[in-house]
């Protein structure tokens, strides 16, 4: 699907410039190799060649984990910084079962390592 | 050249630097002995922190990481079996059977000492033999520069195993990303979707956070949790007995040259040349049946050859601009940070600085194998730290470095999309280094190919055959390509 959208995609930028190759012109030869490619792939698993190795354990676990920092990208941005980062490392810790103790001084040294280092070391603006 | 190596080492003798030197040496190491987090991840969640500072600065720490986290690697490979990174595989198989006997201490000496024989060694032939190849170099037009792109590409690809299709594509996606932003010819804007963070591109340091650091991070829940061995209590003597010193010298030095063959080869990293120099060590010892039981012969093959490799990737890296393994891959892209472009010019403008990083390597390999000896109980005791704490530093810092590169929130998301991506992708058993090499190589074979063929009226069959250089390196890339495939098929 990805060789067939820079394909398309590919054919709606200029494939030359003035006689010499443009902006479209690279990024057609990647779709069409893509393509080529995924076909190759495609047909190997049709025939039974190629064997299925997605094992995903824990799924679960790695969900939360994805949801709980999207959850703190999205809210980047909105101030309290300090807070904000603090209450995402004291859940993550606790969602990945380490006792309430543990997550609270984790959280703590971790914040206050991130805010010396970025906020107050390289002045680096996160609110 | 006298007066570039003095002023090398002036620029590396000053307090500030060795002080980073020192930091990124102890970073390297807690990053390459606790399991799940890597030499690769340790310079590139790191990278954004050297923004501020010098390029010698900069640089002091993110080799003191390299050249201290691949040593460290064999750490927990001796004592749990676990691998630290990638490249002290093959210390585990001859390391662990040593802790289980009882001689741990012994082990990890071993393995800080000719670690640094290993890394020294490498670093001595960088210094020899990179001006040549960098004089050769300068030789290339575009014509051979996409060419060797194009070959570094293959050969990734070609040693993904009997992933090679998949490994193919993991380099389509990795320059289909790389053409995302303003045309490098034409400043046309390409898959921008009309959003002005685009134009520039995709940031290569966030992307190589997100599938180094997130990605691992998330591979570590899926593969690992709960189930890591307990490291031993006691470690025993940790110096060689003379007798010992004189049976591992040979498997010694044939571990370092083989490492760093295999490190300069593009793509093929430390992991690689410790497998081969453990192998054809064991093939000329006369106590074969040793090896993979706790063999002294087996364990100096392994140490020297993965740091070994070290020398040579950087010799690759900094001659051709082409990395030699992944973390010089992500080393690149922290000098362009810095301005430096990694290729024969900077042999020709900027030798001085060549002889830094030669210098800073050889220091920091040194300064490893003194903290490698004294910290190794320290070091073996933070394999008791639980790996939750770890993961939850590295999701932060990597989410706060990849913003504080350029303080854009785009930079996080595309760390964190990098992460999703890289992950599933590791688990559909698609390699990562092709997508990183066609990510970084993407935008020279672009512009090298189009510019070739501008200079060839657009023939590309004269384009591809324009000289002995080109067809080389298309020769060697059909070959890296199809052998792979013929071998599969023969042994099918």
């Amino acid at each position: 699907m990805l060789g067939v959208y820079l394909t398309v995609s590919a054919a709606a930028l200029p494939a030359d410039s003035g006689g010499l190759p443009g902006a479209g012109f690279f990024p057609r030869i990647i779709g069409v190799v893509t393509v080529l490619l995924s076909s190759a792939l495609l047909l190997k698993a049709l025939r039974g060649s190629s064997a299925s190795t997605f094992v995903l354990s824990h799924g679960r676990v790695i969900g939360g984990v994805v949801g709980l920092t999207f959850v703190y990208l999205l809210l980047w941005g909105t101030g309290f910084f300090t807070l904000r980062t603090f209450a995402f490392l004291v859940l993550f810790l606790r969602f990945l079962v380490q006792s309430w103790r543990a997550s609270l001084t984790v959280a703590a040294v971790l914040t206050a390592a991130i805010a010396a280092a970025f906020q107050y070391g390289l002045r680096v603006s996160l609110e | 050249m006298t007066a570039d190596l003095l002023a090398g080492l002036t620029a590396v003798l000053q307090w500030e630097v060795l002080t980073f030197l020192a930091v990124g040496v102890v970073l390297g190491a807690i990053f390459g002995s606790l399991p799940g987090l890597t030499a690769t991840m340790g310079v590139a969640v790191l990278t954004p922190l050297t923004f501020w500072v010098s390029a010698e600065q900069g640089l002091a720490m993110l080799l003191g990481i390299y050249c201290g986290a691949i040593p460290a690697g064999g750490i927990p490979a001796i004592l749990i079996n676990v691998p630290g990174t990638p490249a002290s595989i093959a210390t585990s198989w001859d390391g662990y059977a040593l802790s289980k006997k009882g001689q741990a201490g012994l082990a990890l000496g071993i393995n800080a000492l000719l670690s640094a024989v290993g890394q020294l060694t490498s670093i001595f032939f960088l210094a020899v033999a990179a001006f040549p190849i960098a004089s050769f170099a300068l030789r290339f037009g575009p014509a051979e520069y996409f060419g060797l792109a194009l070959f570094g590409i293959s050969l990734m690809a070609g040693v993904s195993g009997d992933r090679v299709i998949k490994g193919m594509l993991a380099g389509m996606l990795g320059l289909g990303i790389a053409t995302v932003g303003l045309d490098p010819m034409t400043a046309y804007p390409r898959y921008t979707f009309g959003q002005s963070e685009f134009l520039d591109g995709i940031s290569f340091v966030p992307v190589m956070i997100g599938l180094f650091g997130l990605a691992e991070v998330l591979i570590q829940i899926s593969d690992r949790w709960g189930k890591l061995d307990q490291a031993p209590s006691k470690l025993g003597r940790i110096w060689p007995a003379w007798m010992e010193w004189k049976r591992m010298l040979p498997s010694t030095f044939t571990g370092a040259g083989i490492g760093t063959f295999v490190g300069a080869v593009p793509a093929a990293g430390g992991d690689i040349g410790s497998v081969i120099a453990w192998e054809q060590a064991r093939r000329l010892s006369r106590n074969k049946e040793a090896f993979g039981k706790g063999s002294l012969e087996g364990l100096a093959a392994s140490c020297s050859s993965c740091n070994g490799a070290i020398g040579g990737a950087m010799t690759t890296m900094l001659t051709l601009g082409i990395p030699g393994d992944a973390v010089s891959a992500v080393l690149i892209g922290a000098l362009l940070i810095h301005g430096i472009q990694p290729g024969p010019l900077l042999f020709r403008d900027h030798r001085d600085f060549v002889f830094s990083i030669v210098f800073l390597m050889a220091f920091a390999s040194m300064v490893m194998m003194v903290v490698g000896l004294l910290g190794a109980k320290p070091l073996a005791r933070a394999l008791r730290i639980p790996s939750p704490w770890l993961w939850a530093g590295i999701v932060m810092f990597g989410a706060i470095g990849s913003y504080a590169l350029n303080n854009a929130v785009v930079d996080v998301w595309a760390m964190f999309v990098a992460g999703i991506v890289g992950f599933l992708l590791r688990k559909a058993d698609v390699p990562l280094g092709p997508l990183v090499l066609g990510l970084i190589l993407g935008p020279m074979m672009e512009s090298n190919l189009r510019r070739a063929l501008i200079l060839g009226r657009g023939d590309w069959l004269g384009t591809l055959t324009s000289s002995s250089i080109v067809v080389f390196f298309m020769v060697a890339t059909i070959l890296s390509l199809l052998l792979p495939l013929l071998k599969k098929r023969r042994a099918g």
